[in-house]
């Protein structure tokens, strides 16, 4: 064998298993198919400015520490955390502004203006999220749950989780508003349920947490989003692991039920004994081990996923600073406009119209990103990767252009008079560059259907010695869960191969 | 016996198609959706 351990793919979760195996003796390769690392949480330099590629913040750093932790490490030689505060500044249709501090009690005085009983209801919903990300959701975070026995040993570990399952139940939608009667305040809170890539109708409930768990701090990592995963890869390569760029793997060799190495675009073979695949399952699935190699039950299985909503991403670079409150400011929409983009936009693949977009300002918490005085922002919004009247590599500028006139018309913000650099990442760019099917960052859907046991397990039942790590497994996307996801393959391998 | 699951069973169905009727229709959106995802999963859970 040439290696213990290969890994596909240098995204959070990939390097997070990479680095748990060679701090335990493996040696490993991962093979990356751009030229960095990071995959979605990374970002690169353009005529003077950073920008990231995807992710934008942290919140839930402790599963960072975990992993330095089981690394024998401290995140902070790696990693230069800087505090953000306020979370997000929101801009209403109707001209208003506001903000939530960290503080919760800050943020409770700011719901009071809108209404008192609301406040009242941001009390409960904190003490609930508090428990519920704390000591139970929070817990299952780097734990396999792959079968109904692991299922079964984490609620065992963690009885409260019980209390909170009705919250697995609900959707998104009616936590909120089960808490919530004000309109503005439930608006305030409506767009995590995009963070796992669906609208609050169809989005777990569980999910309506995130509003509070932010509360427990939300972070960003010095000289960009890079900075997490060249920290994880700075940590791997200390103990011996090997990184190879621009290295972009085919096929999953297979000797029977058994993946046995990977084979490059370039032809060339290299055997190990365990295949770690940090690209989207169903094109590991799929392409790479081969659809003709797959049980039936298997590919009825795959193929019934569907991939997660696209979300093309406006990159701006500035020559003054913008008129923002927040590192994420919010354009604000309603509950039942982050359905309608969903239910209406969406499934006729229309770009949204209704100006919803979250705008980070990574050079606030940040100002080295950009030359002095000038700044860089990330516009993201969500739309179809088929588009009923255009294409995205021929009406990249028109969409600028469209979302530019939006945030002028509904919200006032004027930018364009400011731009120096302007880059638009479509889904279809996604699709290239990081191998994400249809331009679906957040893996697959994360519906209560698709989660746990029955999202493709960490531990491949399919081929032995082939496991699975980021969005596509348990936890989904986002950066404390693919992290999460390499330590618990980390984790099986050590067991079954250590 | 065997009655006894049948009208069992179509309690529980009756009872689930009037808490659909019964919902807003965020919750009819949302057991609409988790609905047409339930045949997959026993294949779901194995790979």
């Amino acid at each position: 064998m040439d290696y213990d351990a290969v890994v596909i793919g240098a995204g959070l979760g990939g390097l997070s298993c990479a680095s748990v195996l060679a701090r335990n003796g493996f040696k490993v390769l991962v093979l990356e198919n751009t030229g960095q690392v990071g995959g979605c949480c990374s970002s690169f330099d353009h005529q003077g400015y950073r920008f990231d590629i995807g992710a934008s913040i942290v919140e839930l750093k402790w599963v960072i520490d975990d992993l330095f932790h089981k690394l024998g490490k401290k995140t902070e030689d790696f990693i230069d955390f800087i505090p953000i505060d306020p979370i997000y500044g929101f801009f209403t249709a109707d001209g208003r502004r506001f903000s939530y501090p960290v503080s919760v009690e800050g943020t409770r005085e700011v719901i009071a203006g809108f209404s008192p009983e609301d406040a009242l209801a941001w009390d409960r919903f904190s003490e609930v999220g508090s428990e519920a990300i704390n000591f139970a959701f929070g817990k299952v975070m780097s734990e396999s749950m792959g079968t109904m026995k692991d299922m079964i040993r984490v609620a065992a570990a963690n009885p409260k989780l019980a209390k909170y399952l009705k919250y697995m139940v609900l959707n998104f939608e009616s936590v909120l508003t089960k808490f919530f009667k004000n309109d503005t305040v439930r608006a305030s809170m409506s767009l995590q349920s995009y963070f796992v890539g669906l609208p609050p109708a169809l989005c777990p409930g569980y999910v309506a947490f995130l509003a509070y768990s932010e509360h427990e701090g939300i972070f960003y990592p010095r000289g960009g989003m890079i900075g997490i995963p060249q920290g994880i890869a700075d940590a791997f390569t200390r103990f011996g692991g090997e990184i190879r760029f621009n290295s972009r793997v085919d096929r999953v060799l297979t000797d029977g039920k058994r993946a046995c190495g990977v084979e490059l675009a370039d032809g060339t073979q290299i055997r190990s004994n365990v295949v770690v695949s940090n690209i989207n399952a169903k094109t590991l699935y799929l392409e790479l081990v081969g659809e003709e190699k797959l049980p039936a039950w298997a590919k009825r299985a795959i193929k019934s996923y569907e991939v997660s909503i696209p979300a093309p991403m406006i990159m701006l670079g500035l020559d003054a600073k913008p008129d923002l409150d927040a590192h994420h400011s919010f354009c604000y929409a309603t509950l039942d406009e982050m359905n309608r983009i969903w239910f209406e936009d969406y499934a006729n693949n229309r770009v949204p119209d209704g100006g919803f977009m979250l705008i980070s300002w990574p050079t606030h918490a940040d100002p080295s990103l950009a030359p002095e005085g000038h700044h860089c922002l990330n516009l993201v919004s969500f739309a179809p990767y088929d588009l009923a009247d255009g294409d995205w590599d021929r009406d990249r500028e028109k969409y600028l252009d469209t979302m530019l006139g939006l945030l002028e018309k509904n919200f006032n913000l004027k930018l364009r008079d400011h731009i120096q650099v302007a880059k638009v990442n479509t889904p279809k760019d996604f699709e290239r560059l990081l191998l994400h099917p249809r331009g679906a960052v957040y893996g697959l859907q994360s519906d209560i259907t698709c989660t746990a046991a029955f999202r493709p397990s960490a531990r491949s039942r399919v081929l032995r010695g082939l496991y699975l790590t980021g969005a596509s497994t348990h936890l989904g996307g986002g950066v404390a869960p693919t992290i999460g996801s390499g330590m618990v393959a980390g984790d099986f391998i050590i067991k079954d191969f250590g | 016996m065997k009655n006894l699951k049948k009208a069992l069973l179509l309690a529980g169905l009756l009872g689930a198609v009037a808490a659909y009727f019964a919902a807003d229709e965020s919750t009819r959106r949302y057991i609409a959706h988790i609905g047409k995802q339930v045949p997959y999963l026993p294949y779901r859970y194995f790979i």
